[in-house]
């Protein structure tokens, strides 16, 4: 009967359907010795078409073989990670897609330590995934202080950079250096809200005072009236809370009314990327934090050169902080001996590190990593001798003035 | 005047498939069980072949798809704004799961219920437009919830999302822990919204839908209230999306406003019209591939993923119309058709 | 009330951008039928051209203006010729899945060539720095932008107004069936109409291009006011569309001067509104459903 033959067809092709979808599927992770499964897996989960894409993305991975090669050079025969590799994804910055990611990189791939992990909801997905898989999760590029805060676990670390640090940093800075009279202009959502107060504390614990806080909405690409809002009470310093394209509108509209010469602009949060997306000119004489910046000395230069010679690029903070991760978590598994993520654990906490990206490094119990960081003022079009270097470092924030004190929210 | 989604009749196509299925005959067709059944050893068997939490995103794609073939392919009615619905039941189904702590179904039942009341007001205010305006102005309203709910933060956690949802299940402690055992306890729910929505369907209610989608102003003349009948649609349909979406955010452990983006609306539609309008068996379909192509190509670092979804939407627009069940089904009903010989 | 000003000011400049593009939407819908999704993705890929044209041939920002628009009427012809027409005797529903189809294939072509970052645009010259009338200062370029919309509006309304085409246009946008009916040829109007309306588009997109950050994304948020704009202006009127779309940037420039956490939310409390009270829109016709 025609029928049945038709249901016979669907099944098969249902069946066979199916079967396909399972290729892919790992097997089950065989018991290891001192490593389990015998290598050392790093699980690089970024965005690699999206926002962030030149900030970290691909070049990342570049960032981690270096330091694989490096620490395999250091150690020779005597590394007790021998087979090391490295498998990436991308998140697309939707926190769900980075959950199911993380969850598969742990299960199904081996991942003993997840790296990077941009926008802060995917972070704190990839966070919890950490704790419940009870394997180890090193953040670069978000920057939400609830890493370290309320959804703080033993699993996750903070390794470049939060919200927090940059408020301190650049309103602090930009106040002893005399700008005292600030009006704050922030996108209304949980990262502008934060940033505000974040700044607001730091300028007034300087000596500053904040003429207007002037929430924004988020998305927006019209900053005319704020802008407008912002300039009619004559601060000497106009702080910006966006980020990204927002802030690229801001500016660029900001530049267009004319506000360049009228009142120096000092900005929450910033990448070189954006610098370089923008243009030198646009940005000239803005305040920002960086982490980290390749041409500040000779040590970050020549890892520059080296990370130019693979990749045709300089390095962003998020490259330099990649390397650094993976380089003293290996570190840590060379001292430890296995890769089992409770001993690594201990031997990364309290570790006070000195490297390329880390100066006066110190791996904190909340595990955030304090360290150095710098304010930076964008130079002008005449002063930039190549390309990326659009930073004049102003001044060194040492580790101890940079990041806030651990949080009473963080119970491990 | 052209009605959506059937041919005009300048069109070469052939008339469109009664999908009010068996009322036709009257009775239920051997293939019709076969095909439920398959369909029901595919669901329960689905997490043994694919990652279970892709699996499960699977299964809830499925039928927050099908809640919006419910008011597209049988009411004619396309929403481009369903991710408030979805986005907004997994918020609600998220704050119950961390603050009342019940079972992660009853979790659910309210954020379905949530959906369900502001469907109410949503739905009264768009079906006073019928076609491209209603999907324009769904797509606004959807918007409107995401920056509303952008502005709770408090309460959402706004762009950080809401974390560290409990997959509470009566204190079966494998569900919590295990993706795996968390699929069959949550595929229940699922299958139970697939089957409420093969009810309404196949019911009195239904064949008033289908009419509704066919000639509104006929059955607004044979007496029906044709607006009401819509907004109760519109709120079922909603309700379905937001069982959908109170799993989603359930398996996942968390929900965030990419739920309740227009993205998200869009995503769905596309996966509807893929898998195929007015069948219950696309929306499955769609979602199977739409969500294991998604995988694949995050995992394989290809950078074009909108391109191809675009593509292929584009195609299946252009050419098959009646998305992959419904062309497949065509096909076999043109070969049934043509072996029976001509009409007698 | 300088403020005031200047935000009305800036109101109407945002505004025109919205005009601009909600009057190339309405010319498409009022011949074609098609809603188009793609319209943000024409906006952008006209910022994204006069960014590239800057970069790669040096063409400046006025050139630009004159040039960009022609380019994208060509695009607007190859999409009619080879997708959009396939699907025009069918609901407007299976060109407006169309477009938005397309719209994902244009965002991620344009990542995937540019990447995600944004592309520098340098301010065109001469319209740098503020413009005093008084005691109020006003930014040149927002001037420059609402009374650049208005005439380009203008221009349009002649067009509609004083040429056949135009007639045939507003014809077949009261009553296509009839305009048919009395003989006139609205087929063979039917490509360049298209790509008139996607130049409009391409046109807003250049303005925006010193103005906004170019990025692939850009068009993704402005299609969805631009849908606003044209419920509350009425889909089938021409005048609907540029009122509304002026009317939508007070609303935006006002709200966020004055109420900024509401300002998103306000153009569709103001939607909701129109749908509620005038479901033809402020200017539309009343269409059985």
């Amino acid at each position: 009967m025609r029928s049945r033959k038709q249901a016979v067809v669907v099944a098969a092709a249902v069946c066979g359907s199916l079967a396909l979808a399972a290729c892919g599927g790992g097997g089950p992770s065989a018991a290891g010795g001192k490593l389990s499964n015998d290598k050392v897996v790093f699980g690089l989960l970024n965005d690699q078409s999206g926002v962030y894409k030149d900030l970290s993305g691909p070049n990342s991975k570049v960032a981690i073989q270096m330091a694989i090669d490096d620490y395999k050079a250091k150690y020779g025969a005597k590394a007790v990670a021998k087979t090391i590799e490295i498998v990436t994804a991308d998140h697309q910055n939707k926190p769900d897609i980075a959950n199911t990611k993380a969850q598969e990189m742990y299960d199904r791939q081996n991942v003993d330590v997840i790296l990077d992990v941009p926008t802060s909801s995917a972070a704190l997905a990839v966070a919890n995934v950490a704790k419940a898989k009870k394997k180890l999760f090193i953040d670069i590029t978000a920057g939400t202080t609830e890493l370290t805060g309320k959804s703080c676990n033993k699993y996750t670390y903070a390794w470049a950079y939060d919200t927090a640090m940059l408020a301190k940093g650049t309103g602090a800075a930009v106040v002893k250096n005399g700008g005292k009279s600030w009006s704050i202009v922030y996108p209304d959502y949980a990262f502008g809200q934060n940033m505000n107060k974040s700044f607001t504390e730091a300028v007034t614990g300087a000596g500053g005072t904040v003429q207007q806080s002037i929430p924004t909405p988020f998305p927006n690409d019209n900053f005319a009236t704020f802008i407008t809002k912002a300039a009619s009470t004559n601060p000497q310093v106009i702080g910006i809370m966006a980020a990204g394209g927002d802030l690229i509108n801001f500016v660029k509209q900001y530049n267009q009314a004319g506000m360049q010469s009228k009142a120096q602009l000092a900005v929450g949060l910033m990448f070189i990327t954006d610098i370089h997306s923008l243009g030198v000119d646009q940005f000239a004489g803005t305040t920002f934090t960086d982490p980290w910046y390749w041409n500040f000395d000779a040590q970050n230069k020549a890892w520059a050169d080296k990370f130019q010679a693979k990749t045709g690029t300089r390095p962003s903070f998020a490259h330099a902080g990649n390397y650094s991760a993976a380089m003293n978590y290996l570190e840590a598994v060379q001292a430890a001996g296995t890769d089992n993520a409770d001993a690594v654990i201990k031997a990364l906490d309290g570790k006070k590190i000195n490297d390329v990206f880390l100066r006066n490094g110190e791996v904190r119990s909340d595990h955030r990593v304090v360290h150095d960081v710098y304010l930076a003022k964008v130079k002008t079009k005449d002063q930039v001798k190549e390309a990326w270097d659009y930073e004049q470092i102003v001044q060194t924030i040492p580790a101890a003035d940079a990041f806030e004190p651990i949080s009473a929210d963080c119970k491990m | 005047m052209t009605h959506p989604l059937q041919n005009s009749t300048n069109s070469s196509r052939s008339p469109e498939p009664d999908a009010a299925g068996p009322l036709r005959d009257g009775r239920h067709s051997p293939l019709r069980w076969v095909m439920l059944a398959v369909g029901l050893i595919a669901a329960l068997a689905l997490p043994w072949f694919i990652y279970p939490p892709v699996a499960m995103d699977i299964a809830a794609w499925a039928l927050f798809a099908i809640s919006v073939d419910l008011l597209l392919g049988y009411t004619g009615l396309l929403s481009f704004g369903h991710a408030a619905f979805w986005g907004s039941s997994s918020y609600v189904t998220g704050l119950v799961a961390i603050h009342w702590g019940v079972p992660f179904p009853l979790a659910i039942l309210g954020g379905m219920v949530f959906a369900m009341a502001i469907a109410v007001p949503i739905g009264y205010l768009s079906v006073r437009r019928t076609g491209i305006y209603f999907a324009m102005v769904t797509l606004a309203f959807g918007q409107m919830i995401y920056f509303v709910a952008n502005q709770l933060s408090d309460l959402t956690g706004g762009e950080n999302g809401l974390q560290a949802l409990p997959k509470n299940f009566f204190g079966v402690s494998s569900v919590e822990t295990d993706a795996f055992s968390f699929y069959y306890a949550a595929i229940g729910l699922i299958l139970l919204g697939i089957w409420a929505a093969w009810r309404i369907v196949h019911s009195p209610f239904g064949r008033v839908l289908v009419a509704i989608r066919d000639n509104p102003a006929r059955a607004r003349a044979l007496g029906y209230d044709v607006d009401h009948y819509k907004i109760i649609v519109f709120v079922l349909s909603a309700g379905l999306a937001g069982l959908a979406g109170g799993v989603f955010a359930i398996s996942h452990g968390f929900t965030s406003l990419e739920e309740l983006n227009w993205t998200t609306s869009g995503k769905v539609v596309l996966i509807t019209v893929l898998g195929g309008i007015g069948t219950l068996w696309g929306g499955p379909l769609g979602a199977a591939i739409v969500i294991t192509l998604e995988d694949r190509l995050a995992s394989s670092g290809f950078e074009g993923t909108g391109i191809i979804l675009g593509s292929i939407f584009v195609l299946i627009v252009l050419l098959f119309r009646h998305g992959i069940w419904g062309t497949a089904r065509d096909l076999l009903q043109r070969r049934r058709d043509a072996r029976k010989g001509p009409v007698d | 009330m300088s403020a005031f000003i200047q935000y009305t000011v800036q109101g109407l400049a945002g505004g025109g951008f919205y005009a601009m593009a909600a009057l190339g939407l309405a010319v498409i819908f009022g011949v074609l039928g098609v809603v188009n999704f793609s319209h943000g993705a024409c906006y952008m890929l006209g910022a994204v051209a006069a960014a590239v044209l800057l970069d790669v041939l040096h063409v400046h920002f006025w050139v630009a203006l004159a040039v960009v628009p022609v380019l994208l009427f060509l695009v607007g012809v190859l999409m009619e010729r080879l997708l959009i027409r396939w699907l025009l005797r069918l609901d407007p529903l299976y060109n407006f899945l169309l477009t938005f189809g397309l719209s994902l294939i244009l965002v991620d072509l344009v990542k995937r060539r540019y990447g995600v970052s944004g592309l520098p645009y340098e301010r065109p010259a001469g319209l740098a720095g503020q413009l005093h009338i008084g005691s109020i200062g006003l930014p040149a370029y927002s001037v420059f932008v609402w009374l650049f919309s208005l005439l380009i509006c203008g221009i349009v309304w002649l067009l509609l107004t004083k040429t056949r085409v135009g007639m045939i246009v507003r014809a077949s946008t009261e009553d296509a069936e009839r305009t048919r009916a009395l003989g006139i040829n609205v087929g063979r109007w039917v490509t360049p109409v298209f790509g008139f309306g996607i130049a409009l588009a391409g046109l807003a997109g250049v303005m925006a291009a010193p103005f906004r950050a170019i990025t692939a994304d850009m068009g993704s948020n402005f299609v969805i006011i631009l849908f606003a704009v044209v419920v509350i202006g009425g889909l089938g009127s021409i005048l609907g569309a540029v009122v509304a779309g002026f009317l939508v940037g007070l609303v935006e420039a006002y709200g966020q001067a004055y109420a900024p956490t509401f300002a998103q939310v306000a153009i569709f409390v103001l939607m909701a509104g129109v749908v509620l009270f005038r479901p033809a829109g402020l200017f539309g016709r009343d269409e059985s459903a």
